[in-house]
């Protein structure tokens, strides 16, 4: 009997221990401009975490153009969770690399959307080319900066805003929509691989005249910079970028790291995530914290990709797959 | 006077005519610097953009070599053998090897002949891989000893690491020191304590580690395997099922306590039913347990299988802190056992048990997994390689109950009690030379000076180890 009560001793004892504080590591791949935020966000998330459950959690980055990270997780990179710039950069994850359900955006609140951004223009002070519209990109002899569709999530927002823009402004008209982003892309010196690249050859290399930027690296770009370099000019009509995020199920299931992956998107929510996204630049969702800061974002009127492209997959099809209008408007304009 | 008028007038004119050309020098002036201007302008843009556009190209160069480098089959060779794996890690081969050269020295045996000499104990070509990332498989034949046999040949699926399913020929779940790799194992031979759990089985098993490691766990139906036997067989020898399992849980595994993070404790155990005939081929039962010098202490006479059920129970615990380790584990064994050619039956619990020790001379950290040396011997650069200083007491006993009519006390011990001590010498992380002395003391054991048990067994081992 006491032998009997001494294991179950050491059992209880030990099923105790088992109990006590982990160290976790998580890994966030993300893509170009969010460096900041998640820096910011995961340093707070550590400190909720610890005192929610004691574990520390170390969260571990990984920033590039929103595709390539995507297809760096199909091809195997072990993210816990992505937090991506674009819905199909996470549907290819779901169809190509079957690491999480095909219905991953009906998992978290706002279509796994925490925060939304916007496409804006950045210029230089003083705005000597006079842009205040997207008609100002198209004029010859302005030089505009925005990365290589092909390959950044960024730049897939700003073709998509300026074609919305386009066929709002021409009654609808595909033809007419896509010779003005042809015209618009004419004008266009260097093309990025990433949002992050076309920032730096325009704030850092002095090119161009009009950056097309997502709101929240503008107002970084202003922040750093100061506001004697550069302008933000918001355009009469923008498209509102919701960039997604999920825990990725095979690898969280793989390292154990389900409820801390979840956690931490679900965090993103809460009224401190939803004020980290804000003083970032990042529009909240959260009533509360969008009016707290509502003077920093511009008011634009916002179009969705589902309103005008019927969706983030018929939009890739289209326009941005091997062969598709973006290609056709690069080769007529060699 | 109108002379005068006439010149005044002429060099106003002039004066005014010199006015406006200077004037109209400088306007043009202006004008060309403005154009200038604008000129250095454009070209200061078209040399950032050209400038810009070589910074993106070399980029886009470099992501194409690393793509390039990062869809290409991978090929290694070093300590941890030789492997090709595709680009995704979905598919991957690996070559491994073991082979122990051992020498064993027995001492005052009273003439026993035949035991002393250099035994090619394993020589094992090891094939591991991955197919369609989640099925592991390895296939390890042996080439040792007498006999070549197969030892391991199984098919793993990886659903998640707390999930997992194993099916083919490989350890059964039950003792500790067993499921150690035999690059781990302190002494050139097992103790008495795995004398009593089954070796490698054929069967099917669910795996996994909980918790990130805190919880492992395994259990599956197998063919059933007897007590342990240095020959494994391919095929069953009965109609029934073993069912074996065991649960190890290491409490601080995870933890910051790393005082206790190496430690750990467990049960194995197993379950079956003989039902085996006269057949002496095939009787369920041990072989024989061996000594530390692989000698026979105790074996069934012949006429005698295992008829009933058969079970095994093996607490078990190790403890790693730094450059100390210990293992223990304690092992039942009961099996009921029939004697056809006198017609006797009885329910026979034998019992072994066991504590090792090692301590890393050189400072390394000892792991259940063994020891990785710091340094690879390399005299003319100071390496020397780690060393380890192992000891180890086991005892083993048989039911009494046994003699006279299931085990001849002639040739059969009812007891052992074994002693080691050693020093393991680890030049690299592939190759291992140990040395130790055993000596072993019988209870029972009644036949001539030249039968094993009827003096203490005293052997001195040497193993030369490759690893890789």
């Amino acid at each position: 009997m006491k032998i009997t009560c001494k294991v179950l001793s050491l059992l209880v004892f030990s099923l105790l221990a088992a109990g006590q504080a982990r160290e976790i590591e998580l890994l966030n791949v993300s893509y170009d401009p969010t460096r900041e935020l998640y820096q910011d966000y995961n340093a707070a998330f550590a400190k909720y975490w610890k005192a929610r459950t004691g574990d520390t959690v170390t969260i571990l980055q990984s920033h590039g153009g929103s595709g390539k990270q995507a297809r760096s997780v199909i091809d195997g990179l072990g993210a816990d969770v992505v937090t991506l710039a674009l819905a199909y950069d996470i549907d290819a994850i779901a169809e190509k690399g079957k690491l999480i359900p095909d219905d991953w955006q009906k998992r978290l609140p706002d279509n796994s959307t925490p925060y939304t951004s916007t496409i804006v223009f950045l210029v230089r002070k003083g705005n000597p080319k006079g842009i205040r519209d997207w008609d100002d990109l198209v004029k010859p002899g302005v030089s505009v900066i925005t990365p290589n569709p092909k390959t950044s999530g960024g730049a897939r927002w700003n073709y998509l805003a300026a074609w919305g823009y386009a066929l709002k402004t021409q009654g609808n008209d595909e033809s007419k929509a896509r010779a003005f982003v042809a015209r618009l892309f004419k004008n266009v010196p260097v093309l990025d691989t990433g949002a992050r690249g076309a920032t730096t050859t325009f704030v850092q290399r002095g090119i161009g005249d009009v950056l097309i930027a997502w709101e929240n690296e503008a107002l970084l770009s202003l922040k750093e910079s100061g506001k004697d370099e550069f302008e933000i000019i918001a355009p009469s009509l923008s498209i509102l970028a919701e960039p997604p995020v999920t825990w990725v199920d095979r690898v969280v299931k793989k390292h154990g790291t389900r409820e801390v992956a979840k956690a931490y998107l679900q965090y993103l929510y809460s009224p401190e995530g939803q004020e980290i996204a804000a003083k970032n630049f990042y529009r909240p969702r959260l009533e509360v914290v969008a009016q707290k800061y509502a003077a920093v974002f511009p008011k634009v009127n916002l179009f969705t990709i589902d309103q005008v492209f019927g969706g983030w997959q018929k939009a890739q099809t289209t326009h941005f797959n091997e062969g598709g209008v973006f290609d056709q408007i690069q080769q007529s304009n060699r | 006077m109108k002379t005068n008028r006439t010149m005044v007038l002429l060099a106003i004119i002039g004066a005014l005519t010199l006015g406006q050309r200077v004037w109209a020098d400088d306007t043009n002036a202006a004008d060309e610097i403005g154009v200038l201007r604008q000129q250095i302008d454009s070209l200061d843009q078209k040399v950032r953009i050209l400038e810009r556009q070589r910074e993106v190209d070399r980029d886009a160069a470099t992501d194409s070599a690393k793509e390039a480098v990062r869809t290409m089959p991978v090929i290694t060779a070093g300590a941890n053998g030789f492997s090709f794996r595709s680009a995704d890690t979905n598919f991957m081969l690996a070559l491994h090897g073991l082979v122990d050269v051992d020498s064993r020295s027995f001492f005052e045996d009273h003439g026993l002949k035949g035991n002393d000499g250099f035994i090619l104990r394993r020589a094992r070509p090891i094939l591991q891989g991955t197919v369609f990332r989640d099925f592991d498989f390895l296939f390890v034949p042996d080439f040792g000893g007498s006999t070549v046999q197969i030892q391991d040949a199984y098919l793993n699926y990886r659903f998640s690491p707390e999930l997992q399913l194993q099916g083919g020929k490989f350890k059964s779940p039950v003792g500790l020191e067993q499921l150690q790799s035999d690059t781990a194992i302190l002494f050139n031979e097992r103790s008495l304590a795995t004398d009593l759990v089954p070796n490698r089985d054929l069967g099917v098993e669910l795996h996994g580690d909980l918790f990130g490691g805190v919880i492992s766990y395994a259990a599956g139906i197998f063919d059933g395997a007897p007590d342990y036997s240095g020959t494994t067989t391919n095929a069953d020898y009965d109609d029934d099922k073993a069912l074996a399992g065991r649960l190890f849980v290491q409490p601080f595994k995870t933890t910051s306590l790393s005082a206790l993070r190496g430690f750990g404790f467990g049960i194995g155990g197993s379950y079956e039913v003989d039902r085996a005939s006269t057949n002496t081929v095939n009787t369920g039962l041990t072989p024989g347990y061996l000594t530390d010098g692989q000698q026979k202490l105790f074996s069934y006479t012949n006429g005698v299988a295992g008829n009933g059920a058969h079970w095994r129970i093996s607490p078990q615990g190790y403890y790693y802190y730094g450059p100390v380790s210990l293992l223990g584990e304690y092992v039942i064994s009961e099996q009921r056992v029939q004697n056809f050619t006198k017609g006797k039956t009885a329910e026979l619990q034998n019992s072994a048990w066991e504590i090792s020790g090692g301590w890393v001379l050189t400072g390394e950290d000892a792991s259940y997994a063994g020891v990785t040396p710091r340094h690879s011997f390399d005299p003319w650069n100071g390496g020397w390689g780690a060393v380890q200083l192992v000891g180890r007491y086991a005892e083993l006993n048989v039911d009494k109950a046994a003699f006279p009519i299931f085990a001849d006390p002639g040739t059969s011990a009812s007891s052992a009690q074994a002693w080691a001590v050693g020093l393991n010498w680890y030049l690299n992380r592939d190759i291992r030379v140990d040395t130790s002395f055993s000596r072993t003391r019988f209870d029972g054991g009644t036949g001539a000076k030249a039968t094993v048990t009827r003096q203490p067994e005293n052997v001195f081992f040497t193993r030369m180890q490759l690893a890789f």
